[in-house]
């Protein structure tokens, strides 16, 4: 009973702040500097994109997975192993890296949701269509301002 | 056949008259035309022979010259700012890559110190991602970090990998293969001043040089110059056996006139100083100046000063004779020989040759060198190997195989097991032994590999083949099932320890008993793991689903096959230390599945990239129940059967882990991790018999002794997003507070959460929901 009285009570205060407009911020896009700025890894960032420009694939895995070794925690370079897995063929490795950079992606939905694009896209190549459905339906949620706000 | 036929009457009919006149017969056999005829026989033997020495030489100069074994290398140095390393760890390094002190690091695989930094002189080397220039670089290290790092306009520099080891497959032959233009120039002068001064001049033979080395013999008295030319020696190297047969000595001197009129000098010259044989290292043969360097001054022959340059010429009059491990003196004074003719042919200075023949032999003692140190991670990288090349790619085409290995891991993890069982177990009549498994989670590197006390042994590998119960490994899964069916289970809910029966198929009763005899009622699934209760852990296992159990394991990355005795619960399925690695692998990463890699690229004699072994990664639980799961394997340490552990390591440290003993205590387990390192711990006895050790008195201690000396990241407190921190009831089913009765905080997943409260305590209660919501209106 105390707990019912309290929910409506915060229902209350929420109702009386939700009068106030929500405006909706675009967010900066994410970038790599975001979480590596200062870190000698992002130099080994560059590295490996210079290789990825050069087509040079396994050069610019190594690179990343040196990064790795020095920002172990760094979502965006396991976002680029994603992506160089899916330019190389490799739906399975891709989906792994994606949802491994998920699970350490900061509060940052545009970058969430374009995680959960890539995680669609492997799915699909792997012929998981109700995987990629339902990775779709993350991302859209992520970039609905009302579902956010929920 | 009818030249012969027509013959035959002709000769009966000479017949009758050569037994008239034998004189005339005998006349007739020393005629000219029998010693033109045998002449014209030898002449065409003696061309057929040239002609099959010619094809010998020239078969097996052109095609391969030389057979070279795949070698092994560590994973490179990675320095950077901010890097963990002590400055112990950085000398205990370059001692170990044998870099010299030199006040200006002025060549490759040097260093300096100055006062609170160490200036280096790279070796440089080759990677897939093109590897590193030799450089200069300046770093200070202080509170066991690299503070800051000044190289080449970069802030990131890598040492060379470390060789540890070779591929040998089908011989003991050995080789580090060095280009002529990589050879000191000093050593090529020594070698031709005191093995064959007219090396440019001669065919192959040289008369002139066999008179000089007879008469100088004769002035000394005894055997200091041989008569053979380098040509010769390589062809007694090269294709020959060594029995001092004459037949091998007719062939020797056609056969170096045959190579020299195909090949150049330079060509002979550099066979010559790769294919020498320069003495045995147990079962290897030590052949070539390259190899000889690194056997004897563990370093690559490009950096050898001139009195060791001059050892090496002082073995090839006889490796073992002049073995300057063995026969110190006998060495050096013929090594001082070489420098003297060096000096006197005007190839070193008087002043060098003073400076040089003061110098002791400074040879390394024997097994200080890291090739061959790591024996059991050797042995997994060659199982990891030949699933992918043939063995004769291995033996003959000198592969670059570059591996995860961590020295300091490996050092730290054989230390640990070698301090604790000369401990436990001094005069080793216990006869325990045990094995370490070190991996770095995220990558699922192998960092290390220890499969016995005496590290330096190869023979039975225990990480790799040792397949043992793994007792109470086997609870964090039995936990991890149940946390999977949150509207069931939580952390927080209550199993009952006490007596249970199960009766088994075939009739008979399975009535596991805890390790200390004593049940303890009711209590949250936490300290049931934490405490490791067998009885409670049986009970939440027959709950849970033995099935389910079983496919958590194998999600895990058990591969054996799982029989579905709740006797699993406990820990019944044996597995080596490798596969517990595999196991616990998962559970480190909070769910993501990582195939463990010993190698991670594979290139050709030059460098070249052939082949990557990449990370990569599934998720094979979902982030809620790996939380969980890895948040009660820590309270395992924080204040489980692993609190010992606490005091070998930093107090903020956050680290995770389960303790294992099987039955009549076989078997002492430890698998545990941080963020950054998993280690397997296995402690028994080879013939499987009582050791007298628990998980705890057994592993335990190994673990945290290496984990202490490994720099370490503290596993995440943050909860994924579909967990919150609740203060529970402890009744394990109504919310809580904090501060109310014996009311405690868990991670819980959404749908554990109890719709109940006990009443006590204010809003706050719900945790990180609610919080997160205020916050999100203050922002």
């Amino acid at each position: 009973m105390q707990r019912l009285v309290r929910l409506v009570l915060i229902s209350a205060v929420m109702v009386g702040c939700a009068v106030k407009p929500v405006v909706d911020e675009p967010q900066e896009p994410m970038t790599a500097s975001q979480e590596l700025e200062g870190s000698p890894a992002l130099s080994l960032l560059t590295s490996a994109e210079q290789a990825r420009q050069q087509g040079d694939n396994s050069r610019a895995e190594r690179y990343l997975e040196r990064a790795l070794n020095i920002a172990p925690d760094s979502s965006w370079l396991y976002k680029q192993l994603a992506d160089l897995r899916l330019t190389e063929g490799d739906a399975r490795g891709a989906e792994g890296f994606a949802l491994k950079a998920l699970r350490l992606a900061p509060d940052h939905p545009e970058y969430q949701a374009g995680l959960w694009e890539l995680v669609a896209t492997a799915r699909d190549r792997q012929g998981n269509a109700a995987g990629a459905k339902s990775a779709r339906e993350r991302a859209a949620t992520l970039r609905d301002p009302e579902s956010r706000k929920a | 056949m009818a030249k012969k036929a027509k013959k035959s009457p002709a000769k009966s009919r000479r017949q009758p008259s050569r037994k008239k006149k034998p004189s005339a017969q005998r006349r007739r056999w020393f005629s000219w035309s029998f010693i033109a005829k045998a002449g014209l026989v030898c002449l065409v033997l003696g061309a057929a022979g040239m002609a099959y020495l010619d094809a010998l030489v020239r078969e097996r100069f052109d095609s391969h010259a030389w057979q070279l074994p795949a070698r092994v290398y560590a994973r490179p140095v990675e320095l950077y700012e901010g890097r963990v390393l002590s400055r112990e760890g950085m000398l205990k390094l370059l001692d170990l890559m044998r870099y010299r002190r030199d006040a200006r690091a002025s060549t490759p695989g040097s260093f300096a110190v100055q006062g609170n930094s160490l200036l280096i002189h790279t070796r440089g080397f080759n990677d897939s991602d093109g590897g590193e220039q030799s450089e200069r670089i300046r770093l200070s290290l202080s509170g066991g970090q690299i503070r800051s790092l000044e190289a080449g306009g970069d802030r990131l520099a890598r040492l060379e990998p470390l060789q540890i080891g070779s591929i040998h497959p089908q011989h003991a032959e050995d080789r580090v293969l060095v280009p002529l233009d990589k050879v000191p120039p000093l050593l090529v002068d020594m070698l031709i001043a005191t093995e064959d001064r007219s090396f440019y001049d001669h065919h192959g033979i040289s008369l002139r040089g066999l008179s000089r080395a007879m008469l100088a013999n004769i002035k000394a008295g005894g055997l200091v110059q041989g008569g053979s030319t380098l040509t010769q020696q390589l062809v007694k190297n090269f294709w020959l056996s060594s029995d001092r047969t004459l037949s091998r000595k007719l062939m020797e001197m056609p056969m170096a006139l045959l190579l020299e009129l195909h090949y150049s000098k330079d060509q002979i010259l550099e066979a010559y100083l790769n294919e020498v044989y320069l003495g045995q290292d147990g079962a290897r043969a030590i052949h070539g100046m390259g190899l000889g360097a690194q056997f004897l001054f563990g370093r690559p022959l490009e950096e050898l000063e001139p009195h060791q340059l001059a050892t090496l010429v002082a073995l090839l009059k006889g490796p073992s004779w002049y073995d300057p491990r063995r026969r110190p003196e006998r060495a050096m004074e013929r090594r001082n020989t070489v420098l003297k003719v060096a000096r006197d042919e005007g190839a070193l200075s008087s002043a060098d040759y003073d400076k040089f023949s003061a110098r002791p032999l400074e040879v390394v003692p024997r097994g200080a060198s890291a090739l061959y140190a790591f024996p059991a991670f050797i042995d997994l990288v060659r199982r990891q190997l030949a699933r992918d090349y043939p063995p004769e790619v291995l033996s003959d085409e000198g592969l670059h195989i570059h591996s995860t290995l961590d020295v300091l891991a490996q050092l730290a993890s054989e230390g640990a097991l070698k301090e604790h069982l000369n401990h436990r177990d001094p005069k080793q009549v216990k006869k325990l032994n045990g094995a370490v498994v070190v991996v770095a989670p995220a990558q699922g590197d192998v960092l290390a590999l220890v499969s016995n006390r005496d590290s330096r042994q190869a023979g039975f590998n225990r990480a790799l083949d040792a397949q043992r119960p793994m007792g109470s490994l086997a609870k964090p899964a039995v936990v991890l099932s149940a946390v999977q069916q949150p509207k069931t289970y939580s952390l927080a809910t209550l199993v009952e320890d006490g007596p249970i029966q199960v009766k088994l198929p075939n009739g008979s009763v399975w009535a596991p008993q805890n390790f200390d005899k004593t049940a303890k009622g009711a209590m949250p699934m936490v300290d049931v793991l934490a405490l490791s209760r067998n009885q409670a852990t049986a009970r939440l296992g027959l709950d849970v689903g033995l099935d389910k159990v079983a496919d958590t394991m194998k999600t895990l990355g058990v591969t054996r096959n799982i029989p579905l005795y709740p006797s699993i619960l406990l820990g019944s399925l044996e597995l080596t230390p490798f596969e517990v690695a595999m196991m616990y692998q998962p559970l480190a990463t909070g769910g993501f599945s990582t195939r463990l890699r010993s190698i991670t690229d594979v290139l050709d004699k030059d460098g070249k990239p052939l082949a990557r072994y990449p990370v990569s990664t599934d998720e094979v639980v979902e982030a809620g129940p790996a939380f969980l799961t890895q948040w009660a394997m820590q309270q395992v340490v924080e204040e489980g059967t692993a609190r010992a552990a606490r005091a070998a390591l930093p107090s903020d440290l956050r680290v995770a882990g389960k303790t294992g003993t099987s039955d009549d205590f076989r078997d002492a387990w430890f698998a545990g991790f941080s963020a950054n390192h998993l280690a397997v711990v296995w402690v028994g006895r080879d013939d499987n018999k009582n050791a007298g050790i628990t998980g705890s008195s057994g592993a335990l201690p190994v673990w945290a002794n290496l984990m202490g000396k490994l720099p370490q990241r503290s596993l995440s407190q943050n909860p994924p997003p579909s967990v919150e921190w609740v203060w529970m009831n402890e009744d394990g089913r109504r919310v809580s507070a904090e501060g109310c009765g014996n009311a405690r905080r868990y991670p819980m997943l959404a749908a554990s959460i109890p719709e109940d409260s006990d009443g006590c305590g204010t809003v706050k209660q719900t945790g990180k929901g609610i919080k997160g919501w205020f916050k999100g209106l203050f922002d």
